[in-house]
């Protein structure tokens, strides 16, 4: 029992899929883009002696268990479904395979039609070998154009807009793309997905093999849509 | 290990023992011994004798504290209840049997041996120990009455103890009983 008997009760499902993380990063992968694995965020729940004897507290009649074993089994049982939960939860099951993604030289108004044709509001670019070099958003757009958002876009000068508007459309996407980029690989889980989410402000996530290619882009409504926490114990 | 690390063993896990019951548990469990103690003890002396009699209602004692007092623990399940009894009178009679020329082997064996088999059997029940031990330390009569021990008193016994358990512990809304038969 001695391995049962640390007061902190952390998520150590979370350990396995480290551990599996660890394995499918190739290192040096951060100097070509930022991938999200690096992100080591502790995610530690202190379940204390109290807390579990007020549940026995609350539970009537004479129950047959010690703190410790009650400790012993929520951990191993609660473990578990956290395994099982994220094992369901893989960024290529849950994104979106068939993209056509950006290439830098092309321009600014054929990326749009790109976009509009997709109904996606930002893309990856990708070069000639299909690695992901960084991401275009509306928001890009809407920067280069001297405005932080549509709104502030329609507070601006009509004129002085429509001038702006024409100087960019034929720019190349490499002048206007945001990088580095945050990507995720295939087999990323999770808190990876999670932590890439959290490291970044984009509603989107280009998905790359272990070549750093793109196969997918993740959308964080997909995603979501996914997590169902009400199967978790 | 390390001298240190086995002696800190010793202090325990938790600081604090685990909370008491409500008063109406206790009333309970009260209600649900002296009915069961009851019917078995009246049942008992129509078959036992001076000190069988009392060993035996010794183990039935320490069963209705389980299955009065902690009807949701494991140990107090019907399996555990009656499986508990009949498999350790079987042992114990076997013991006495075989090794009735050494007791104090005979008592040794009798014991542990329950325990090994009602672990095996996943039937753990503490006073099937006892159990065995009266097939051994029991009178003549026990002696006497071989494997018909294990049927009367040591099966008979629990069932009674189990059919007041079924009656009495589903009366409150806060309890149940069983969590499992089988």
């Amino acid at each position: 029992m001695a391995g049962y008997s640390r007061r902190r009760l952390t998520f150590s499902g979370y350990g396995g899929l480290q551990a599996m993380k660890d394995d499918l990063e190739p290192k040096g992968r951060a100097a070509v883009s930022q991938t999200a694995a690096d992100a080591n965020v502790s995610t530690d729940v202190e379940l204390s002696d109290d807390d579990i004897l007020e549940a026995m507290r609350r539970i009537p009649g004479y129950l047959d268990i010690t703190t410790a074993d009650f400790r012993a089994v929520y951990e191993l049982a609660h473990a578990q479904a956290i395994d099982r939960f994220l094992e369901r939860l893989r960024a290529a099951d849950l994104m979106r395979a068939d993209i056509q993604p950006l290439s830098p030289d092309l321009q600014l108004i054929d990326a749009a039609r790109r976009f509009v044709a997709q109904d996606l509001k930002s893309l990856p670019v990708v070069d000639a070998d299909g690695r992901v070099l960084a991401m275009l958003t509306e928001t890009d757009v809407l920067r280069a154009l001297g405005a932080r958002s549509l709104l502030a876009l329609l507070l601006q000068d009509v004129d002085r807009e429509a001038t702006a508007l024409k100087r960019i459309l034929h720019r190349p996407v490499a002048e206007l793309m945001t990088t580095p980029v945050v990507t995720v690989p295939e087999a990323a889980g999770f808190r990876t997905i999670v932590d890439a989410f959290r490291r970044h402000s984009g509603r989107t996530m280009p998905v790359v093999d272990g070549q750093l290619r793109l196969t997918g882009l993740l959308l964080r409504k997909d995603f979501l849509a996914a997590c169902h926490l009400g199967d978790l114990p | 290990m390390s001298i240190p690390r086995y002696l800190s063993k010793m202090r325990g896990t938790t600081r604090g023992s685990p909370p008491r019951v409500s008063n109406a548990e206790v009333i309970w469990s009260w209600v649900g011994a002296a009915l069961g103690m009851g019917a078995v003890a009246w049942l008992n002396q129509h078959f036992l004798t001076g000190s069988d009699f009392s060993l035996m209602m010794g183990s039935l004692g320490a069963s209705a504290v389980l299955l009065y007092g902690a009807p949701r623990s494991p140990l107090a399940q019907p399996r555990n209840l009656v499986g508990g009894h009949l498999i350790s009178a079987l042992i114990g009679v076997t013991c006495w049997q075989w090794l009735h020329q050494d007791p104090w082997l005979a008592q040794a064996l009798a014991v542990s041996t329950a325990i090994a088999l009602m672990h095996l059997t996943k039937t753990l029940h503490p006073p099937g120990g006892a159990t065995a031990l009266i097939a051994v330390i029991g009178s003549e009569q026990v002696h006497a009455s071989g494997y018909f021990f294990a049927l009367i008193p040591a099966a008979l016994s629990p069932l009674i103890l189990l059919v007041v358990a079924l009656l009495v512990n589903n009366i409150p809304n806060t309890r149940r009983y069983p969590e499992f038969w089988f």
